[in-house]
């Protein structure tokens, strides 16, 4: 009885290992989530006098062109980059998992070099690519004799996005799949062979039923990923031409720190949020099976 | 058709050869373009017909880079490096503390609190910068280093990590411990923290190299030239329509180096790493 209650006193030491982290989450994380809500009621422009609006900004949101231009573009970037990036990779992981294949550790560091470089250089790298004389630009003409404008035509800027995007991850979910790949046991195969599954059987059959795990946790994170995607637009377009490559995320910067529309920005936030908490508890929920 | 068998998977593997070699080059060619453009002198980066090497080697835009009056680049990493150090060690210690709390101990609302924390994986930095500023502001934090560090150091997926890691340190070894009068804390520290070594390196490589990319909340929050952080610096440094292009790129190159030298000598621990945190922002 005694012993019990000395145990019972050591487990609360617990309490002392996880209060640091409860105080600073609840001020600079959960604070902030429940006050963009709050925010997103009044009209202020930080220096002058808030006054409350109720539902408005969310009213102008929804009138705007501007912030359904963006979600559109944050929908259509993210929609692109994710179906990409998943299949590149994928197609990736596989090969190089391959037992024809040997150097695997160069070809994957080569790929996945992207990954470790700065945000902001390749935004600045690629558009110097992406100029009339750069490099991507000469290439196009000389080769396939297309003239693309990649950053100045509001109908390739956002695919020229999408590209460096692709570039920029692909090797990321690709060391991803590896491991998934890598842990299924290689008797699976054995045993599909002895059967005679050829390559596709084998792909159907086991390969993606027993990456089901990972190939969520791609899905999930790319989203994300691409959904928040600030520094490529900021950089390169500055969300244009013609507001073409417009982001949320660049969409909430703006309106709140260079047009000081700090409720209508936080609005934008609540929107951008509920989004995402959608998609991710509609995912969790489909594929409930373990991940997290 | 043993042969012809044969003489097909050779095929398959010369063009899976041929396929991923083109591919690994279209990779990494940006990034070698960017280090051969650094050297050219300015009129050679974007002429017609292309130069891939430069006709002239230009060593002096690197100096250049670091020498310009309205551009204390020195200073930018400084910051970036000082926000990195300590962003880094804050999402260790809360991530390390509270991993270990929430796996090792069984106290009331355990499940509860925890369910909590990792929720907040769910709020996307992008939608909280507006009152985070705020904030950051009322707590007089705007344009220091504290403001830069200590949102930056938040990250509940570190919490996970570290719990899940701690769930595989054997309770016998902790209990044992407890029988020869360790302390909790000398537990914790002598005991479980060393076990935990190769999480710790993850997290590290990963949280580091997030905080060095971040631009939208050193933009929102530092207002004086010499608080900004490298980032920030380099894509207003480049929105300047006349900063020559090689100074551009030879900055560029530097703010890739600390990561790409990381990456150089622990690419296990970055594959690794991404096996263990397969869900980071």
């Amino acid at each position: 009885m005694r012993k019990a209650s000395y145990y019972d006193k050591l487990q609360r030491w617990g309490y002392v290992f996880i209060l640091p982290t409860l105080v600073f989450f609840s001020i600079f994380l959960i604070f902030p989530m429940l006050d963009s809500f709050r925010l997103s009621l009044f009209k202020w422009s930080l220096i002058g006098p808030k006054t409350f609006v109720g539902f408005k900004n969310f009213l102008k949101l929804f009138k705007g062109g501007r912030f359904q231009n963006s979600y559109l573009v944050t929908l259509h970037f993210t929609f692109l980059s994710v179906i990409i990036i998943t299949f590149i990779s994928f197609w990736l992981s596989v090969a190089l998992t391959s037992r024809l294949i040997r150097f695997r550790n160069v070809l994957q560091s080569m790929i996945f070099l992207p990954v470790v470089l700065s945000m902001v250089a390749i935004a600045i790298v690629w558009q110097f690519m992406f100029q009339t004389t750069g490099l991507l630009s000469v290439i196009f003409v000389n080769i396939f004799g297309l003239n693309i404008s990649w950053l100045t035509s509001t109908r390739t800027a956002p695919y020229s996005m999408v590209i460096v995007n692709v570039w920029r991850y692909t090797g990321y979910y690709m060391v991803m799949f590896i491991a998934g790949l890598l842990d299924i046991p290689q008797a699976y195969y054995e045993a599909a062979r002895i059967d005679g599954a050829g390559f596709w059987g084998r792909l159907i059959y086991i390969t993606i039923p027993s990456l089901k795990n990972t190939l969520v946790l791609v899905f999930v994170s790319c989203v994300i990923f691409s959904f928040g995607t600030f520094a490529l637009q900021f950089v390169m377009t500055e969300g244009g031409p013609s507001r073409s490559t417009e982001v949320l995320s660049l969409l909430i910067y703006k309106e709140a720190f260079q047009y000081t529309k700090f409720g209508y920005s936080a609005a934008i936030s609540v929107i951008y949020f509920i989004t995402l908490l959608i998609f991710s508890v509609t995912q969790l929920r489909i594929f409930k099976s373990g991940t997290i | 058709m043993g042969i012809s068998n044969r003489a097909k998977i050779r095929m398959i593997k010369i063009a899976l050869y041929i396929t991923l070699i083109v591919i690994g080059l279209v990779f990494i060619f940006p990034f070698i373009w960017m280090v051969l453009s650094s050297f050219k002198l300015n009129k050679d980066v974007l002429s017609i017909p292309i130069k891939i090497f430069p006709p002239t080697w230009n060593f002096k835009s690197y100096y250049d880079a670091f020498h310009y009056s309205d551009y204390d680049f020195p200073r930018y990493f400084l910051n970036s490096f000082i926000v990195a150090i300590f962003a880094v060690l804050l999402c260790l210690f809360l991530s390390i503390t509270a991993g270990y709390g929430f796996a090792k101990y069984k106290f009331k609302g355990n499940n509860l609190l925890f369910t909590i924390v990792l929720s907040t994986i769910l709020i996307p930095f992008q939608a909280i910068i507006v009152p985070l500023f705020i904030l950051v502001r009322k707590l007089g934090m705007q344009n220091s280093y504290l403001g830069l560090i200590i949102p930056e150091g938040l990250t509940a997926f570190g919490v996970f990590l570290m719990r899940q890691f701690f769930y595989s340190v054997p309770d016998e070894v902790i209990e044992s411990a407890r029988i020869d009068g360790a302390n909790e804390l000398c537990i914790f520290w002598k005991i479980s923290l060393p076990m935990a070594k190769t999480a710790v390196f993850a997290l590290t490589i990963f949280h580091a190299q997030w905080v060095w990319n971040l631009l939208v909340w050193p933009l929102i929050v530092i207002s004086t030239p010499e608080m900004r952080t490298l980032p920030q610096a380099i894509a207003l440094f480049s929105g300047v329509y006349f900063t020559p292009y090689p100074e551009q790129l030879a900055i560029s190159v530097g703010a890739c180096l600390p990561t790409l030298i990381l990456f150089l000598v622990l690419s296990k621990n970055f594959v690794q790493g991404i096996t263990l945190t397969g869900l980071k922002r």
